[in-house]
């Protein structure tokens, strides 16, 4: 569990977080919801120890971030950001091992080279493993950051708890690889995974969540258990949007139309 | 397979930088046969009775060319690593180890001793006797680096495009600084400066080579273990840091060996640009730009192209000779546009 304990944040004098108090619990798909600059990216970066608080304090399975060292941290924590591009052409096995560095040394194990193998797999880039990582499509370069990010707490050590954290990691991807990232991210989740992810598009946000932090102006809006208790009146307000449900003839389920 | 084993590479290197250093030992105003190369080393370790017939080119050899060979081969050594460490922090190949500073800043202060040396106005490096102009290199090379470093770093995090901006400015008053010595020195001052600066191996003594190998074996061997560290960096300094690496630290450190091995480099034989540019380059062409595989490997090029390169200076308007930075700037600056061509382009690197 990530628990966020009362944490403010400023910066250049402007409040950014103001009294943030909240728990991402593993086992289930923790969403972080809000408009352009409500906080989101920066409540990511102290969850995952980018950065300090002001004041208040964040706990990995109880234990405060400060008390970890930043390697240790990197065998369980990882992050999945939006596109990561890569200024020289070094091959997609060489990125995805980069997830395994702070496991090893100078040389790599042999276990190492295993995991980034499996989680090329899991991914379905094994057949381009020696390609370099600059020539591959957007879609494909955000599935080796996923393998990488994966590599990296594949097999996480000391108690089992591992933390994922996906800011965005959808952006800019067609509706395929948006959908194909989100499902392995949500099939890894057990009770030892914590899984968090900052998404923007709210219907993707409802298939795959199943807990909903909403951030606006910096403070929490909401937080609702599964999408069917999300309280759609705030979201309206505070996106400026109406949103109107619309029922799957089929499934039952329910999507929403947004208008302004 | 993941491809790890960089051996075959590093062997190739390797014996490319064998014979570039027996070709650099033998060709000259004065030419040696490997016999007599091996006799004279044979006679200098005393395993082989000297031959008094011999004297004069044995002194040539041991005197002159020997050191002049191991300064030149860590020289190139030292740039090739230079660049590597410099692309890896900027994480942009088109960064050469003059860039921050630092060459710029060793040249003002050589040229400080070189003009002013003689006068009281730095008597106080008279106790430092030859190492006067390697120290106070280094000093204008550390002050020019870190001035670049704290104008473009803020909050504790570096901004690229500041440092090259900053590497510009701090350049310039730099160059500004050495052409006033050299135009207020007297004549025969002046035209070391002009020398020195176009890089020359010619003043190279076992004094000399002494002390770059000594930098070369401490800074290249620090620079080894920052392979992982500069790898992960490529990501960007957030996802290095989320890697359980310290951008910031790293960054100090190895602005602070690089600044180290070039003001030493530079003090020793003058500013020889393009090389730190080029090696890197070809290796990322030749193999891969993982950075585990780049730094010794940029090393082992490095001192044979530089050896090569000397040889060309010492050949190509024999019997006189042409200073090195000549011929690594009518070399390097062509693979530099066509690199930035390349970039543009493909929007890739090596």
């Amino acid at each position: 569990m990530v628990e966020l304990n009362g944490v403010n944040y400023r910066a250049g004098g402007t409040e950014i977080l103001r009294d943030i108090s909240v728990r991402f619990r593993p086992g289930r798909f923790n969403v972080v919801l809000g408009p352009n600059g409500a906080g989101k990216s920066t409540l990511l970066r102290i969850a995952t120890g980018l950065a300090e608080p002001l004041s208040g304090d964040v706990r990995y399975a109880e234990r405060g971030l400060s008390a970890f060292d930043a390697q240790e941290l990197a065998r369980m924590r990882a992050v999945l950001t939006q596109h990561v591009e890569l200024a020289f052409a070094l091959p997609v096995a060489e990125v995805v091992m980069m997830g395994r560095y702070p496991h090893f040394g100078r040389v790599p194990s042999a276990r190492d080279r295993e995991i980034v193998r499996e989680a090329l797999d899991l991914v379905g880039m094994t057949d381009k493993e020696q390609q370099p990582y600059p020539t591959l499509s957007g879609g494909e370069q955000q599935k080796v950051q996923l393998a990488r990010v994966l590599a990296q707490i594949w097999a996480p050590r000391g108690d089992g708890h591992r933390y994922l954290f996906l800011d965005e990691p959808t952006t800019n991807l067609d509706v395929h690889y948006q959908l194909h990232v989100l499902s392995i991210a949500r099939s890894l989740i057990d009770e030892r995974t914590t899984l968090v992810a900052i998404l923007h598009d709210l219907n993707t946000a409802f298939q795959f969540g199943d807990h909903f932090l909403l951030l606006h102006q910096g403070r929490v809006a909401f937080e609702a258990n599964g999408a069917s208790e999300v309280p759609v009146e705030v979201l309206e307000r505070v996106f400026a949007v109406h949103a109107r449900p619309i029922s799957d003839p089929e499934s039952g389920e329910i999507f929403w139309r947004f208008n302004l | 397979m993941i491809r790890r084993s960089y051996t075959a590479t590093y062997v190739a290197l390797a014996l490319l930088l064998v014979a570039a250093l027996v070709a650099s030992a033998a060709i000259g105003a004065f030419s040696f046969t490997p016999a007599q190369m091996s006799r004279f080393i044979g006679e200098a370790l005393g395993l082989v009775t000297p031959n008094d017939a011999e004297a004069l080119g044995r002194n040539v050899f041991l005197q002159l060319r020997l050191p002049r060979v191991l300064v030149g081969a860590l020289t190139g050594a030292i740039l090739g690593v230079s660049g590597t460490l410099m692309q890896g922090l900027f994480r942009n190949p088109i960064v050469e180890p003059g860039l921050a500073g630092t060459s710029a800043g060793a040249a003002l202060g050589a040229a400080l001793v070189f003009v002013l040396g003689g006068g009281s106005a730095l008597a106080f490096t008279r106790p430092l006797g030859t190492l006067a102009v390697p120290v106070l290199a280094f000093l204008g090379a550390f002050v020019a680096t870190l001035i670049v470093y704290r104008v473009s770093s803020s909050f504790g995090k570096v901004n690229v495009f500041t440092l090259l901006l900053a590497g510009i400015a701090v350049n310039a008053v730099c160059g500004a600084g050495t052409g006033f010595l050299s135009y207020v020195a007297r004549d025969p001052q002046a035209r070391n400066i002009i020398f020195w600066n176009l890089g020359t191996f010619t003043t190279a003594d076992w004094h000399g080579a002494l002390l770059i190998a000594s930098i070369f074996v401490v800074c290249v061997g620090l620079a080894l273990r920052y392979g992982k560290a500069l790898n992960a960096l490529m990501l960007g300094e957030d996802a290095a840091a989320l890697l359980g690496f310290n951008p910031e630290r790293l960054i100090l450190r190895v602005l602070v060996l690089n600044t180290l091995m070039v003001a030493v480099a530079t003090a020793m034989v003058g500013v020889i640009a393009f090389v730190g540019l080029v090696i890197p380059h070809i290796l990322r062409m030749l193999r891969s730009s993982d950075y585990n595989f780049l730094i010794p490997a940029s090393a082992l090029l490095g001192a044979a192209l530089m050896e090569i390169v000397d040889v060309i200076a010492r050949l190509i308007v024999a019997p006189a000779e042409l200073p090195i930075g000549i011929i690594t700037a009518v070399v390097g600056a062509p693979i530099f546009l066509w690199i930035l061509l390349r970039q543009s382009r493909l929007g890739v690197y090596g």
